[in-house]
């Protein structure tokens, strides 16, 4: 545990003197806290003597709430403070680790794994700075001071105090474990609740069709009372433990009652000293009825700290570190050479296996395909979102890492097959990479996306919010949009990894006929499924288990009667039911 | 609603569920409305009451016991005779002489006993309210979710479900955290009040001198939480815009890294960051300052009760044990505001839940039933007549126009037409989730508005797109809880459709549990389970809506025979999407605009050359692409 907690060091040790202040500052409240019985004593013993003077001791209680007011505020300020700041750079380094990994990482975790270490753990982590060192550092002070005020007052009777804390931090502890474990019980049945309303309710048509509403009503009923009975289950564990606590404790008050009572009859003690002694041994007490909680922040922000730091301490998945001998633009000459691939993580079989391509300047290449046959790793590995082995593939003549990884992705751009927009205006989706883009150029590429008629037709137009919060598109509309968000950089080297995929026939035709106008002279490659979008292009790539089998024009291939040719074939004549729907909409 | 104006399209209506939230946090009528709930265990609650009067005044003869008891009259020897002791000093007295012990002892064993008491009592106390406000919290959400349940289908085409379903969760909860509160509160107020009395009979001069710290902790507390209410509010947002900000990023990684955005996007979070940090420091500011303040109060009390108390006992006018006791109430005297600035919060939040649930509770929209509704016979014929049906959903948007058509006993019917050329509002209609009263539908010639929906809907199986799965095993989701479908028959009916090859594969057979929403199991073998489900009811009339989504050829074979086997001598209508359906039905009804446009046999209708011939012919012309992605590569 310790170890684990030791990582965070360097997040804590920013701000050490800060928390050394905090620490010390509580310190001195404890102090002047400790002082208000003592004087509460004296007062008391001077009137039981029948001395009116109290001023001295009343000045000093004042005294001792003023100087505690100001320290302890500013000791919680510091403390607290500390933990935000520790938040905040965990923050901070998560985020920056997180943007350097690649698909290896995302194939590894869930982006809810990152999010529950992003929120959860980090506010462990807070929380044990913030509370926890507030509470164990309250807990020593309490201890130092409560106990040597007890043992100035009476060393006996303060050892006859000591029996019960164990006992009391024991209970504590255990009572903290049960609630926890109550606490979690409500809370999945509250999920359990929530799951068969929303179940229920988004069924809704079904359940009445069916004429189920009794049947559900019933079963609603279980779920209900197994909530009810977790709530009632918890409830009673802390009502026990709010009537269980304070009796504990309460062997403490009649040992002082009693004992301390003969004290005073005895004329060892004085009835001043006997009220104090009930402020003090609440001081002490209250450290062992929290020390449970304090130990459990320890171990869990621990937990915490193991699970950040295996992500944060993580290298960059795609190192960046160019000899930078290689060109500002590129003109467009892709090659390919022996390259195979395989994923390190998954113990699959050869993704890729030995490809040799030549792309020139200027070309058009279309690259065909079963689903699972590397098209996509082919591209991908192309613009380094995986790392093909050095020398494989080379743009320009100079090998893909050479380039700096900002100057490769803008000069080679990639539009992903997944159509993803961020929840953002529609207008800074186009321009994500480039935020200072000309109006008119945005437009261009929407037209030539076939997005403009879209764009119009909403409101706010470029401005529309998209995604949960705003607007949803239509896959087609989303598809359009990232092709435009391609389309728009006008790089040396376009590559789209089925992009065409939710857009229409139609649609398709019209994007297409805009991309040879556009793409004159540049180097486009584009990953397709149908013949009738990849027979445009001057030639044709058909890979098959991670190899290219066929390469050649339309015509070339036709002629050859191979795979394409067979593809051709059934595409021409096989007609397929389910677009029935879609043919008869009116558009 | 500004969102609603953007989007006609898909405008809801909301104003009947945010309408008039008063926000008040007392809102008396509202609680008069909450205790109708309360009142089948008022027995239960009426106990808890005593019982915490009980508790609060064993509490508070904890302190009286040392202060007056052991201080004052034994280790000072006062006199007992005007102190409001409760009897304490002559139960002590008298057990010391009776038991011929020490008085202190004495004090001590009766000092144990009533802490035990104590510690007994308000646990009781606890439980029982908790148990009688928890079993009208459970009724409350009982009665709602049944409510929400029978509510039409009309109430669910305008409502958005995650805001009807967080009435049932969130809002019933916040009730529930009240009970949490409220319980803490009395435990704290009671006890004030017992307290409270006996210090005005001992000195009323200095009991009012220290009322006077209650409205400066209770302006303090009004003051520190309006201003951390804000910041609260505010550090929330912040937070959840960072969460928001980090989770798209995850998401959209490989468009940031190709876009080159990390630094970019790197000094946003950064914004986002800070400004959080800035809100969680005001607040922690303010919070540090209120907590000092309010611990400071109570060695303020303690000063001036040695102050003004001290020149009260050398003047004779109130005992040392009197004066020690003061000090002793001083925290039961605080503690109460301070809990009320903390649960104010959880009241505010309860009295808002409480007025939507009653709003959601006031939602009356019902499906008109016939007030002498007709008894069906045992087996209806399955004729269906439809003659000039009108209908729309708003008034000014005419969904279906003099619909008329009739469907033969154990006729199969299949309806084409473009999206949103009424299909499917025809069957909302056929199983009345609707109301209709331009035009008719007869079945078996009787009036459709003269049968109680319950009793119709068992006698037309419907079939939708989105399959509903109830959690529960398969059988149970084939029996749907009719005791008169054995197992045996349920194994018939998936036998007869097909579905027991894939239900016998499965790890428990026929008690295989299946998830929410049925996510263990493919779209075709969910299909196939629909139709099972139909089988085994035995409906006269079977309405099925052909799912779009493509299917492996395999189960696509296994459904079309199915698919056979169910419209077997039943009257069936199939809104078909599939040309094998089609040419399997009896009979085409083409529908464009709510109107029928041609009705006849495939052939019939080919040969028309209208627009069935259109929509045959484009079908043939259009090519479809392999959609599928490509999965290996993607994450």
């Amino acid at each position: 545990m310790l170890k684990s907690l030791f990582r965070l060091r360097f997040f804590v040790g920013v701000y050490r003197w800060r928390l050394s202040l905090g620490i010390l500052a509580f310190g001195a409240s404890r102090a002047f806290e400790a002082t208000v019985p003592l004087a509460l004593a004296v007062g008391i013993d001077r009137v039981a003597a029948g001395n009116a003077d109290v001023a001295g001791p009343v000045a000093v209680i004042f005294g001792a709430v003023l100087g505690r007011f100001a320290v302890v505020s500013v000791a919680r300020y510091l403390v607290r403070t500390t933990g935000l700041n520790v938040a905040f750079d965990l923050r901070q380094s998560l985020y920056n680790a997180l943007q350097h990994q690649g698909s290896g990482f995302f194939n590894r975790y869930t982006i809810g794994d990152m999010m529950t270490r992003a929120v959860a753990d980090i506010s462990l982590i807070q929380r044990l700075i913030s509370m926890g060192t507030i509470l164990l550092v309250i807990l020593i002070y309490a201890t130092v001071f409560g106990f040597g005020c007890m043992l100035y007052l009476s060393p006996s009777l303060t050892l006859l105090l000591l029996p019960p804390l164990p006992f009391i931090f024991l209970y504590a502890r255990w009572s903290s474990h049960q609630m926890a474990v109550t606490s979690k019980d409500v809370q999945d049945r509250l999920s359990d609740l929530g799951g068969h309303v929303q179940e229920n309710l988004s069924g809704i048509r079904t359940i009445q069709a069916m004429v189920q509403e009794e049947n559900e009503i019933r079963r609603f009923g279980e779920t209900n009372q197994a909530y009810a009975d977790a709530f009632h289950r918890q409830a009673r564990i802390n009502s026990l433990m709010a009537s269980w606590m304070p009796l504990l404790a309460a062997v403490c008050s009649v040992t002082i009652l009693g004992y301390g009572g003969l004290l005073v009859l005895q004329g060892e003690l004085t009835a001043g000293e006997l009220t104090a002694f009930f402020y003090y041994v609440n001081m002490v007490v209250q450290p062992f009825r929290v020390a449970g909680f304090v130990i459990s922040l320890f171990q869990r922000a621990a937990v915490a700290s193991d699970r950040l730091f295996e992500v944060i301490s993580l290298d960059p998945e795609i190192p960046d570190n160019p000899a930078d001998t290689a060109p500002v633009t590129v003109k467009g000459d892709i090659e390919i050479s022996g390259l195979s691939y395989s994923y390190p993580v998954e113990q699959r079989a050869q993704v890729l296996d030995n490809i040799s391509l030549h792309i020139r300047p200027g070309e058009s290449v279309s690259i065909m395909g079963r689903v699972g046959s590397g098209k996509s790793t082919l591209l991908k590995l192309i613009v380094r979102l995986l790392d093909p082995p050095r020398g494989s593939v080379k743009i320009d003549g100079h090998d893909i890492q050479d380039y700096p990884l900002s100057r490769l992705r803008s000069q080679v751009a990639l539009v992903p097959q997944d159509p993803f927009l961020f929840g953002e205006p529609l207008g800074d989706n186009l321009t994500y990479d480039d935020p200072n883009r000309e109006l008119d150029r945005i437009w261009d590429a929407a037209t030539s996306a076939d997005l403009k008629n879209t764009i119009e037709g909403f409101p706010e137009q470029l401005d529309t919010l998209v995604g949960e919060r705003g607007v949803t598109l239509s896959g087609g509309q989303k598809q359009r949009a990232t092709l435009a968000r391609g389309l728009i950089r006008h790089a040396p080297v376009l590559i789209l990894d089925d992009c065409f995929s939710s857009v229409d026939t139609e649609t398709e035709e019209h994007i297409l006929s805009e991309l040879k106008r556009l793409r004159r002279g540049q180097t486009t490659v584009l990953v397709s499924h149908r013949v009738s979008t990849a027979r445009h292009s001057d030639r044709i790539v058909m890979m098959d288990s991670g190899r290219i089998v066929e390469v050649g024009s339309h015509d070339e291939l036709i002629a050859r009667g191979g795979l394409y040719a067979e593809l051709e074939r059934i595409q021409r004549e096989g007609a397929d039911d389910s677009d029935y729907e879609l043919a008869g909409a009116p558009s | 609603m500004a969102q609603a104006q953007q989007k006609p399209k898909n405008a809801r209506d909301y104003s009947m569920f945010d309408a008039e939230i008063s926000g008040a946090v007392l809102n008396l009528a509202l609680l008069r409305r909450l205790l109708r709930w309360l009142k089948p265990y008022r027995v239960t609650f009426g106990i808890s009451a005593i019982l915490v009067i009980l508790a609060s005044t064993l509490q508070v003869l904890l302190p009286i016991i040392m202060s007056l008891v052991v201080i004052g009259h034994i280790i000072r020897g006062e006199s007992g005779s005007i102190t409001p002791d409760m009897g304490m000093v002559d139960l002590t007295d008298w057990m010391a002489a009776n038991l011929s012990v020490h008085p202190l002892l004495a004090a001590c064993l009766i000092y144990s006993v009533v802490y035990v008491g104590w510690a007994f009592v308000s646990h009781a106390h606890r439980m029982t309210l908790v148990t009688s406000v928890v079993k009208g919290l459970r009724d409350l959400r009982q009665d709602l979710f049944s409510h929400l349940e029978t509510r039409p289908s009309s109430f669910y085409d305008r409502v958005a479900v995650g805001r009807v379903m967080t009435r049932v969760t969130n809002d019933i909860e916040a009730l529930y955290e009240l009970l949490r509160g409220i319980g803490t509160l009395i435990g704290e107020f009671v006890p004030f009040f017992v307290a409270l009395t006996i210090m005005l009979s001992i000195d009323v001069p200095l009991t009012l001198i220290l009322l006077l710290a209650l409205p400066i902790m209770g302006s303090a507390t009004y003051f520190f939480r309006r201003a951390t209410r804000q910041l609260f509010r505010l550090v929330r947002m912040s937070l959840s815009s960072l969460n928001q900000n980090m989770q798209e990023n995850l998401a959209g990684m490989q468009v940031v890294q190709l876009s080159d955005r990390q630094q970019h996007n790197l000094e946003r979070y950064t914004g986002i960051n800070e400004q959080n940090r800035g809100y969680e420091v005001k607040s922690a500011r303010v919070e540090t300052v209120y907590g000092a303040f309010t611990d400071s109060m109570v060695s303020i009390a303690l000063g001036t009760i040695v102050w003004y108390g001290g020149g009260a006992v050398i003047q004779n006018q109130i005992t040392l044990g009197e004066m020690i006791l003061f000090t002793q109430f001083i925290s039961m005297m605080f503690n109460p505001i301070v809990v009320l600035g903390e649960q104010t919060n959880v009241l505010f939040r309860a009295m808002a839940s409480g007025e939507r649930i009653f709003q959601a509770l006031d939602w009356d929209e019902v499906i008109h039933e016939p007030e002498t509704p007709v008894t069906l016979p045992e087996r209806l014929k399955g004729e269906l007549e439809f003659r000039q049906l009108n209908f729309g959903y708003d008034a000014d948007v005419q969904i279906l126009k003099n619909v008329t058509f009739t469907i033969q006993p154990g006729e199969k019917l299949a309806i084409v037409g473009p999206t949103g050329s009424g299909k499917s509002t025809l069957i909302r209609l056929l199983s009345r989730f609707y109301d209709f009263d331009d035009g008719q539908i007869y079945l078996d010639g009787m009036d459709l508005n003269r049968i109680h929906s319950r009793d119709l809907r068992k006698r037309i199986g419907v079939v939708l797109q989105d399959f509903h799965i109830f959690s529960g095993t398969i059988y149970d989701n084939i029996a749907l809880g009719d005791p008169a479908i054995t197992r045996e028959m349920a194994a018939l009916a998936a036998r007869r459709v097909n579905a027991d090859d894939f239900i016998r594969s499965l790890p428990n057979g026929y008690d295989t549990e299946l998830s929410e929403r049925g996510q263990n199991l493919s779209q075709g073998q969910r299909q196939l389970l629909a139709f099972a489900r139909v089988l085994a009811a035995d409906p006269e009339i079977l309405v099925l809506d052909e799912a779009t989504a493509s299917i492996d050829t395999e189960t696509e074979l296994l459904i079309q025979d199915a698919m056979r086997t169910l419209t077997e001598g039943r009257t069936s209508i199939l809104i078909a999407h599939r040309l094998q359906t089609i040419q399997e039905a009896d009979r085409v009804l083409v529908l464009s605009h709510g109107e029928v446009i041609e009705l006849g046999t495939h052939d019939e209708l080919l040969a028309n050359k209208g627009l069935y011939y259109t929509l045959h012919s484009l079908q043939f012309q259009e090519t479809d692409a392999d959609h599928a992605d490509d999965t290996i590569t993607d994450r």
